[in-house]
């Protein structure tokens, strides 16, 4: 069954995958931020806050609007181009450098980074391999778009 | 400002414009390209070890060939590449290869990479939920900890001091002292999270053992630095660590001291290469460090004084403060102290210096305690 | 000898009796009831272990650290009872706000927790399966030969600190020596990466130097950890995003992307700690303010040395061609106000308002840009 993106349903069945292989991301180390993922398509957007602790995904809902004060960052983006990098994912396992996190969102050109503090900002360079490692899972996922 | 840069770049108009005419024409001009250093291509001697600093010891690269006196790097750059005119002096103090050298620096340095352990999550904190020790073995144990704290802070400021005072050459031993810091930063936390666990918090400072741990870091030079801390103290410290786990009153309290004995031994380890080379390589030296070692010597014997530790080993030892636990604990005392002095000199002969036994007032002690310990029907 | 002991201990006949005594079976027991706070500490998370913070308990605690140590100047571990005479190790950072920041506990924890190996966890023989094109390799082994000075001078700078900051600092003191570990660990990835390609390295830069001793060697550790945790850490940490980004092989890819871990927690540090110092310190804000007046130049220099700057654009434009350098041109071009923003931008949210409109830098890179 695929499972659609954006979704609530999508992010949980990342988590389960990241709770499947505890000794991965043990080695990448601690990893505590919350950030928000938003999805644009047509002029709307889908709004979700992960929260991640110690080495999982605690937390992940949708919401109406992310309040950058809430989170460390949020990663913008048009569906067009998260759906090319989870489709780019999906095909080599993880993502290739031109498809990963970093690049989409170097000169925020692609995808976007918005923060209100930019300590909450570093904190996705600080945590950026577990970040990707954890994107990288939907390679597992078998994801459809709406 | 203890420093200025020689020129103030936003004032600098031709170091703007050449930066806009780079921008503006692409035009590269790609000086640095023609750079005359060396081309190489090192290889994984072991894939499963990988890259090592040691498969890069080739050419102009490598350690071997750095020479006894470093008269071409005062600066920050890099061992091998091109320095041009008007890089500024990092200001060494040790520029001569044999005061810090050691057969093996670059192993012991990849060995702490990759060794590297985690206080919090790699001791089994956990299991000390519901252990509550008796009084005198968790007093005892907490005073150990409250001591060892404070050895393994000197032991963090005395290599950072050095650190920036070696010459930018000296890389292998500069990333050595740099995982040093840290593994001693390490050995602070294991050792202050273990008192804060123990239910009875620190205990009281060591004024003795504190004059005694100053000494390590107030040396002249590195070679002497290293022999009073990594040969002399590192090495009591191991033997130490060694009485301890065997000591230990709980399997928590045993793997902490395996963990810091790895570390330790890899500092040891270093301290005698470096011994070793410096007796071989600057003869000289070999008077300025037995009159290094008379004092340091002079310190162990003022340890003797710092009855907060011994007392508390002894309690260890024995199990408690019962007169047969305190007579086991003193013979396994003993056993230790000679034990440690046994193996500094073990040490300072095996790297070079066996004549250290007849000018020594420490050796005399240990002859002494031997014979003491034998009358005593302690059997060594 | 800069110390010796204050008697010759070999001949001391209390000394020596005082072990005798002991060594007979009769203890003192001086500091058995040692007048210290009882506390069994315990993680608050099994999952995590147990950290620093879950020993923030009272005397033993960071939070009840005072702004002023006035009484202690020795070894002894924050918290212990205090007796006798005690060494004086001439600490000369004694003010918690010098050097305190409220993320340096998660900062060192986080540190451990997220350790690398450039020897094994960089795919090295990448470089072998898929070679650069000789501009390429000669540009990274230029590029890299710039970032082996960067971290000599971050690792210099944490371990020329350590041993004038007062010991009660002790987390604040291990975050320094996991810097020094972790400045040790990227010179090492720097200079195997360097070395690896086969082009050896290039030349070091008299411009980056010059000012990086400048930053190096600050008179105060705030506007020192200003200049090399929160300027030249971000200022690497943003060549490790770009180069990630632009990445010529797999085995730069991974180096950065471990690589911007470690500078981000640098950088993280320096704001936090420029936070603390302002936030306590209100009346330091235009002597702080005056200083990077007159050092921000430096970040002129490091942005603008060629042995920097002309690798850049060859890497992120894949090459020498009239067209590549161009394209190189491009994002070297949209590089360079990134990082000049994000600088500012720390600035400003550590407390330094009004950084924007009063740094000269801006102007500069406004030119920079028009040019490009
Ligand atoms: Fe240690
Ligand atoms: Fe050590």
């Amino acid at each position: 069954m695929a499972i659609s993106f954006p979704s609530t349903e999508y992010f949980e069945a990342l988590k389960g995958q990241m709770a499947a292989q505890p000794e991965k991301f043990r080695r990448l180390g601690f990893i505590d931020t919350t950030f928000g993922v938003r999805v644009g398509q047509n002029g709307k957007a889908r709004n979700f806050v992960l929260e991640f602790e110690v080495f999982d995904l605690k937390n992940v809902r949708e919401v109406d609007a992310i309040d950058l004060r809430r989170v460390d960052f949020a990663i913008e983006g048009d569906s067009r181009v998260w759906r090319e990098m989870l489709e780019n994912i999906s095909r080599n396992g993880e993502a290739d450098s031109l498809h990963d996190i970093n690049t989409l969102a170097h000169f925020g050109e692609q995808l976007k980074i918005v923060y209100d503090d930019p300590d909450g900002h570093d904190k996705l360079y600080r945590f950026m391999e577990s970040i990707q490692k954890f994107f990288d899972l939907s390679s597992k996922v078998e994801v459809s778009f709406s | 400002m203890a420093y200025l840069s020689t020129t103030n770049y936003l004032e600098d108009k031709n170091f703007v414009d050449k930066w806009l005419y780079t921008m503006r024409t692409g035009e590269l001009d790609l000086s640095w390209m023609k750079a005359s250093t060396e081309k190489i291509k090192p290889h994984e001697a072991n894939a499963r070890r990988g890259l090592t600093y040691r498969d890069l010891d080739l050419g102009s690269y490598g350690f071997t060939g750095v020479p006894e006196k470093v008269r071409t790097n005062r600066s920050y750059a890099p061992r091998g590449a091109e320095i041009p005119a008007g890089v500024p002096d990092s200001q060494p103090w040790v520029s001569r290869k044999s005061e810090v050298w050691a057969f093996n620096t670059e192993s012991y340095y990849e060995e702490a990479v990759t060794r590297q352990w985690n206080v919090t999550t790699d001791i089994p904190w956990e299991r000390l939920d519901g252990v509550e020790l008796p009084e005198t073995t968790g007093k005892a144990l907490s005073q150990l900890m409250t001591f060892l704290t404070e050895v393994e802070m000197i032991a963090t400021d005395t290599p950072a001091m050095w650190l920036p005072r070696l010459n930018p050459d000296f890389i292998e031993v500069k990333a050595f002292i740099a995982a040093q810091a840290m593994d001693e930063a390490r050995h602070t936390e294991a050792f202050r999270k273990r008192a804060l666990t123990t239910g009875w918090g620190l205990m009281q400072a060591s004024p003795m053992n504190e004059m005694a741990l100053k000494h390590l870091r107030d040396a002249d030079s590195f070679s002497e630095m290293s022999v009073a801390l990594h040969l002399v103290a590192e090495g009591n410290v191991l033997t130490l660590f060694r009485f301890s786990e065997y000591l230990s009153p709980t399997d928590v309290d045993k793997r902490i001291f395996r963990l810091v004995m790895q570390d330790e031994a890899r500092h040891v380890g270093y301290g005698m290469q470096h011994f070793k080379y410096v007796l071989e390589n600057f003869p000289e030296k070999r008077e300025v460090l037995h009159a290094h070692l008379d004092e340091a010597e002079n310190i162990s014997f003022a340890g003797a004084a710092a009855t907060e530790l011994t007392e508390a080993f002894i309690i260890l030892a024995g199990g408690g403060l019962k007169r047969e636990n305190i007579e086991e604990g003193i013979k396994i005392t003993t056993k230790f102290n000679l034990k440690q002095m046994e193996e500094h000199f073990e040490r300072l002969e095996k790297c070079g210096m066996p004549e250290r036994k007849e000018r020594s007032k420490l050796f005399q002690m240990y002859q002494a305690g031997v014979a003491a310990a034998e009358a005593a029907g302690i059997k060594l | 000898m800069a110390f010796y002991a204050d008697k010759d201990y070999t001949v001391d006949e209390t000394v020596l009796e005082a072990a005798n005594q002991v060594m007979a079976g009769n203890l003192g027991l001086h500091w058995y009831d040692a007048k210290t706070e009882k506390v069994k500490g315990k993680p608050s998370d099994p999952r995590r272990g147990l950290t620093y913070q879950d020993l923030d308990l009272g005397s033993y605690g960071y939070t009840q650290i005072p702004e002023n140590l006035r009484t202690s100047q020795s070894m002894v571990a924050r918290g212990s009872e205090k007796v006798g005479v005690l060494p004086d190790m001439g600490y000369v950072v004694n003010r918690k706000s010098d050097v305190w920041a409220d993320n340096v506990t998660d900062l060192y924890e986080e540190d451990k927790a997220r350790r690398w190996t450039p020897a094994i966890d960089v795919p090295w023989a990448e470089l072998d399966a898929h070679p650069l094109p000789a501009p390429v390799e000669a540009a990274c082994s230029q590029l890299y030969t710039f970032l082996q000075e960067c971290s000599l001078v971050s690792l210099d700078f944490a371990a020329r600190w350590v041993p004038l900051i007062n010991q009660d600092f002790i987390e604040q003191k291990s975050w320094l020596c996991a810097q020094m570990l972790g400045w040790a660990r990227l010179g090492e990835a720097f200079r195997k990466r360097a070395l690896y390609g086969g082009a050896g390295l290039g030349r070091a830069s008299n411009t980056a130097e010059q000012g990086l001793k400048e930053w190096l060697w600050a008179d105060t550790f705030p506007h020192g950890s200003l200049s090399i945790n929160l300027s030249l850490g971000g200022f690497v940490l943003a060549i490790c995003r770009h180069v990630a980004a632009f990445a010529p092989s797999k085995a730069d890819r991974v180096l950065h992307g471990f690589a911007m871990q470690d500078t981000a927690r640098q950088t993280a540090y320096g704001l936090g700690q420029l936070r603390y110092f302002l936030s306590h310190r209100a009346n330091e804000l235009p002597a702080t303010q005056s200083y990077v007046d007159f050092t921000e130049h430096v970040m002129l220099a490091l942005l603008g040395s060629p042995e920097l700057l002309e690798p850049l654009i060859i890497i992120s434009g894949g090459g020498l061609e009239k067209e590549q350098v161009r394209s190189g041109r491009l994002a070297v071009s949209k590089f360079i106000p990134l990082v000049v923003s994000e600088y500012l931008e720390r600035l400003e949210a550590a407390g330094m308002s009004g950084r924007r409109e009063r740094s000269r830098i801006p102007s500069v890179i406004d030119q920079i840009q028009v040019a490009a």
